[in-house]
């Protein structure tokens, strides 16, 4: 399910069934890295796409949260909210370093997709989702 | 027997030759444009040709992907989705992988301790070959169907529709 006004009036009923969230986390400091930050904002949003085709019915992917210098604290707050929703499980999903604390998280490899050609591209996405995948799945079957 | 043709009569003859010529020239062609969408329908069809032989196709469920344009409000965008194709007898079978309960992709023969089922992940649905959901799963109805072609030996995929084999 997405955050969108439809898919949100599906969760408010069927919130038993639809017990994770994911939550895309990105950095978009405007500093050196900032090119390395958009190529992995890119690559977490492909990520979510294929996630909401396999796994519709169980997650909810949230809009991604941006964040500067690492900064987690309105992770935190969020998290507090999802878990007054009714969400058992809470999954951030970011290239970043940084430790949530009582959430779930799948950190995604640094891939330098601009210097790829197409195919490779595919290929790389591909395995990378089916990685976020099997941790998904892990998670349920803890 | 000769037969004289007056000079009016030779006249009206060619002036009406030629007219029905000129007539015919111009609307011929607006009878034409104004069929055209009848053949065009004929001709087009919906159906979205595949990559995969017919011929390879055989009783064991397979992926067979197609891509259709999309408008979303503001912009269009080429989909790619895919649907599993099976033989059976000498029908072939296009199943939708989208789970009836939430949405989820099922994939076939994905729990290993239902080889020949339908399996959803996200809540351990369960379907049979023929996409009849297994009762105490959670899906509420069978999978849905797709219209199947074949076309220059190629599977060709049209419309969905509600499950018939059930």
């Amino acid at each position: 399910m997405l955050y969108n006004q439809k898919d949100l009036k599906v969760l408010k009923d069927e919130i038993e069934f639809i017990d994770t969230v994911i939550i895309p986390f990105a950095a978009m400091d405007m500093d050196m890295k900032a090119p390395v930050h958009a190529g992995n904002l890119e690559l977490l949003q492909i990520v979510c796409v294929q996630l909401e085709k396999q796994f519709k019915g169980r997650l909810l992917i949230t809009p991604p949260m941006m964040t500067v210098g690492e900064d987690t604290s309105l992770l935190g707050m969020y998290t507090t909210q999802l878990r007054e929703y009714g969400f058992k499980n809470i999954i951030v999903l970011t290239h970043l370093q940084a430790e949530p604390g009582d959430m779930n998280k799948i950190r995604l490899n640094e891939i330098p997709l601009e210097n790829m050609s197409d195919d490779m591209k595919m290929e790389m996405i591909n395995d990378e989702v089916k990685t976020v995948m099997k941790s998904v799945i892990s998670i349920w079957n803890q | 027997m000769s037969q004289k043709v007056t000079r009016r009569q030779f006249l009206n003859y060619s002036l009406m030759g030629v007219g029905s010529f000129m007539a015919a020239g111009a609307i011929l062609p607006m009878g034409r444009f104004a069929l055209d969408p009848l053949f065009q329908g004929e001709a087009q069809g919906s159906m979205i040709t595949t990559s995969v032989k017919a011929e390879e196709i055989t009783e064991e469920p397979v992926k067979v992907d197609f891509s259709y344009e999309q408008q979303d409000a503001w912009y269009k965008s080429e989909v790619t989705d895919f649907v599993w194709v099976y033989r059976d007898g000498d029908q072939i079978i296009a199943l939708s992988p989208i789970c009836k309960h939430l949405g989820c992709t099922v994939t076939w023969a994905g729990d290993d301790a239902n080889p020949n089922k339908f399996f959803c992940p996200c809540h351990n649905g369960l379907y049979e070959k023929n996409g009849k959901n297994i009762p105490g799963t959670p899906p509420r109805g069978p999978l849905d169907q797709y219209e199947v072609g074949e076309s220059d030996g190629f599977i060709t995929i049209g419309e969905m529709f509600e499950n018939e084999l059930v």
